[in-house]
């Protein structure tokens, strides 16, 4: 290299490791609030490893000081080794991004130079060669969303004229072969060393019988023997051929302003494998002709020698070339929603890969269901639901949450029952989202109209729009769970969805037997002559009337054994999914369990009832099969037409005659 | 000992430990040009696990500089001049490098070893899990949609509290199983502990791309 132009320096590149900015959140969170104040931090880099990539300043989840009550206002620069060594900086965190944006980086970027100038001058520097190296890093971390702005900046004092470059080239080709060897030698041990691995700077001794020697630069005086070559050697994180990396730039402003050396001849100390490799290490020499005793411009005469007179500095990172800040999105590691959200997914997933291939993961979590009823049964109902990957959830209740509610129905507690109790629909809504942020639960309180039961002249129109508000909802949904307390408040549901051909799936509770259906297709849903299965009205003789009139308070409020609920509900879901996965769907026919009948019982999930009785005082279970019926009072074709002819002529079958 | 865990394909979280003593012995030793694995304690100083970072997979060219953090307004935002003098090496586009970070952790449920890797670019942020396949060997993509005993899946790193990719571990005895059952001199010398590991990352590591040379298995 012989022409004379000025050395070119390769700026440091940051690296910031995900570890960090969990650390920093919650430190933020946990520690300093909305305290703005600098906060000492530790960066750590290595000699470039790599012929192709440079080495970054990396920070880390140990950058940051501990959680705990030791106070240390000073950068407690933590444990280095030879792959970490420490270099200390600091970070000025915003709360806000136009603070961000507004913090004044000139001044910022002076103050931190000033601290490298200082240490310099007081000799600081000679002692802990690592403070040249001294960072700063401004941020804004947003909580909210998981992003983190953040821009870095290397205070490097800039030489006024700029150093020229004389001489640059591969260490190998610089040193003897025999010169070469010790140096490699040298330098091994001294990054083998505990002692030295950390040590970022340091003099390069080659005595005229080729021995070389590595030492501290304080030691500077004792390589001043004629006959040695001395080389300022220090860790350099680039990979380049033609440029040194950034962290000469202070030192060559240490050589100048302690030992007021016009020629520098420095090695770019890098390595491959874990040994010095001197092919990929330079060494140059470079000229520095600031001013050191003649005016300089501020006017003092001193120039570099004097203290008080801080060169300009540069530093601030680019970003692919811009002189913008940089951006990270952790939302997808620490956004505790998304975790949630993964978390669930993978636990499905698990079983389709493990034990159910056939699993479709994507026809549940796009179902929408719609329950009627949020008390034992609904409140159940919702949990298995959403532990099966559903997440659209709607709940009909008109009820509020009474005392006796939290003990049997899961979604509610104790807070749900003061103040007069808060609607069940409501709350049960709020439950959801508690348990799995992502549910998308709707509550309406609406209490389904009823045949038989009397309505006074004045709420007349409102029970009409319950009818219509029903059948609105019934339409936009696609499978409906019939789990209220009466048999006559199944009775309008069942007919609505029998209309629209909806998957229905009842369940209903004795004192110690329960009973859990899938009603059958609608009449008018194929053209076959096919016999459908029956809905829960099928079997019945009479139409539903009123049954709560006339009863004891126990039977008014159903009370069951408390495990009935539960397995009820459980079963209620199981079946649902059942008919997701299987092939005609609400068509199925009606299976029986323990049957011979092997065909259909290929099923992945098994066999597919239509209707399940269970005893608790048995503990037994038994499935059946019933098939529709022609003059049933909710599903029979004659009935939903009538039925349909009466809501479009504004009259509801349900006034009393 | 272990010989009856050993006929399950499993191992004891002590034997774990002396397997990964033995492993980084024999790593270091066969492989001392690549990057050494280290054992890293939890912070309860019981617990450990195996760990190699840093690893550099990847380096293709960049398409295009944009930003990495979607948001409106942000470059509309005038940010004042800064300094840059003469003596700052202007950057040409990077090549786009992916650094990998291999942990290997004894499961207790299980009571096997397994693999946990995360992915990150040069800036730190964590790569998508398709940019990690694109990474993966050709052979391993195909591994990985064929076989039922490697899935991939995301999950909270035991003792860092973050997602972490990871193989799962449910298959893991099984195919050890199978591997010491066909090399009965392993079952005889007794030696499976100490090799348990290094037979696992042989199956394992193929996954990521990680090739263990065969001369780790003839060490003893």
């Amino acid at each position: 290299m012989a022409s004379e132009s000025i050395v070119v320096f390769a700026q440091f590149q940051s690296a910031v490791d995900e570890g960090f900015w969990h650390r920093f959140s919650s430190l933020k969170l946990n520690k300093l609030g909305i305290d703005d104040s600098p906060i000492p931090i530790t960066g750590f880099y290595a000699p470039c490893s790599h012929p192709q990539v440079s080495n970054h300043l990396t920070l880390l989840a140990e950058s940051l000081p501990s959680e705990s009550n030791e106070q240390s206002s000073t950068a407690a620069t933590s444990g280095g080794n030879r792959n970490r060594c420490p270099v200390p900086g600091i970070l000025y965190n915003t709360n806000t991004i136009e603070s961000f944006h507004a913090l004044d980086k000139k001044s910022l970027l002076k103050a931190e130079a000033k601290k490298i100038w200082d240490d310099i001058h007081t000799g600081k520097a000679v002692e802990d060669s690592a403070v040249l190296s001294r960072f700063l890093l401004i941020s804004f971390a947003d909580l909210k969303k998981w992003t983190f702005h953040y821009w870095f900046a290397f205070p490097a004092l800039v030489l006024d004229p700029p150093a020229t470059l004389v001489d640059l080239r591969r260490a190998s080709q610089y040193f003897s072969l025999e010169e070469a060897k010790s140096v490699s030698a040298a330098c091994n041990e001294w990054r083998n060393s505990s002692l030295t691995a950390d040590v970022p700077f340091f003099l390069v001794c080659v005595d005229p019988n080729s021995l070389a020697t590595v030492k501290h630069i304080k030691d500077w005086e004792t390589c001043q023997s004629d006959g040695n070559k001395l080389l300022f050697g220090f860790y350099d994180p680039c990979h380049l051929p033609n440029n040194p990396g950034w962290p000469l730039r202070n030192f060559l402003a240490l050589i100048s302003v302690r030992w007021n050396l016009k020629s520098v001849r420095f090695l770019c100390y890098r390595e491959n494998r874990g040994f010095a490799d001197l092919g990929l290490s330079l060494v140059g020499e470079a000229l520095i002709t600031v001013p050191q005793g003649r005016a300089a411009k501020t006017g003092n005469g001193l120039g570099w020698r004097d203290h008080q007179c801080l060169p300009n500095a540069v530093g601030w990172e680019q970003n692919k070339g811009r002189q913008v800040s940089r951006c990270i999105s952790l939302a997808k590691s620490m956004d505790p929603t998304r975790l949630a959200i993964s978390a669930a997914d993978l636990n499905l997933k698990l079983m389709r890969w493990r034990a159910l291939p056939s699993l479709n993961l994507n026809a549940l979590s796009s179902m929408k269901c719609l329950l009627l009823g949020a008390g034992t049964l609904g409140c159940q109902v919702a949990r298995m639901l959403m532990a099966w990957g559903v997440r659209k959830i709607t709940l009909v209740d008109n009820g509020r949450v009474a005392m006796s509610n939290p003990l049997r129905q899961s979604l509610y507690t104790l807070d749900d029952c003061l103040n007069g109790g808060e609607y069940k629909a409501t709350a049960a809504v709020k439950s959801l989202g508690r348990i799995f942020p992502a549910v998308d639960a709707e509550g309406v309180v609406m209490a389904i109209p009823m045949p038989g039961h009397p309505v006074p002249s004045q709420e007349e129109d409102n029970v009409l729009e319950d009818c219509r508000r029903l059948h609105d909802l019934v339409d936009s949904h696609d499978a409906v769970f019939l789990l209220t307390d009466t048999r006559e408040s199944r009775w309008l549901p069942t007919l609505l969805c029998a209309n629209t051909n909806k998957i229905t799936i009842t369940a209903a509770l004795g004192f110690d037997s329960f009973l859990v259906m899938r009603h059958g297709a609608g009449p008018f849903s194929s053209n076959d002559e096919r016999q459908r299965l029956g809905c829960y009205f099928c079997s019945d003789v009479v139409a539903p009337i009123d049954s709560t009139a006339n009863r004891t308070l126990d039977q008014q409020c159903t009370v069951t054994r408390p495990g009935l609920a539960p397995i009820a509900s459980a079963l209620a879901v199981e079946l649902l999914v059942g008919i997701l996965h299987h092939p005609q769907g609400i068509f199925a026919d009606g299976e029986l369990a323990n049957s011979s009948n092997s065909g259909s019982c290929e099923q992945p999930l098994g066999v597919l009832p239509h209707q399940i009785r269970g005893s608790l005082s048995q503990f037994s279970q038994m499935t059946l099969v019933g098939q529709s019926s022609n003059s049933c009072t909710a599903c029979s074709s004659t009935n939903i037409r009538k039925e349909e002819w009466n809501l479009s002529s504004k009259q509801s079958i349900i006034l009393p005659i | 000992m272990g010989t009856k865990e050993e006929a399950q394909g499993t191992l004891s979280s002590t034997d774990f430990g002396v397997s990964a003593s033995a492993f980084i012995l024999n790593w270091n030793t066969v492989c001392s040009s690549f990057p050494p694995w280290t054992w890293v304690l939890s912070h309860h100083q019981v617990e450990g696990y195996l760990s190699l970072e840093n690893i550099l997979l990847s380096s293709t060219q960049e398409e295009h500089g944009e930003l990495s953090c979607p948001g409106p307004g942000k470059h509309s935002h005038q940010e004042d001049p800064i300094d840059v003098d003469d003596a700052t090496l202007v950057h040409t586009n990077p090549c786009k490098v992916h650094y990998y970070d291999l942990h290997i952790i004894y499961c207790n449920s299980y009571r096997v070893p397994v693999l946990y890797f995360r992915a990150y670019d040069s800036d730190g942020e964590p790569l998508e899990f398709d940019e990690i396949e694109n990474d993966l060997p050709a052979y391993s993509k195909k591994a990985l949609s064929d076989s039922k005993w490697t899935f991939i899946t995301q999950e909270e790193h035991p003792y860092l509290n973050r997602p972490w990719y990871k193989l799962h571990p449910c298959g893991t005895s099984e195919w050890m199983k199978l591997l010491f059952h066909a090399d009965d001199a392993l079952a005889k010398t007794g030696v499976a502990i100490e090799l348990y590991l290094v037979a696992w990352l042989s199956v394992v590591g193929h996954v990521v791309g990680l090739r263990i040379p065969f001369e780790m298995m003839k060490q003893l």
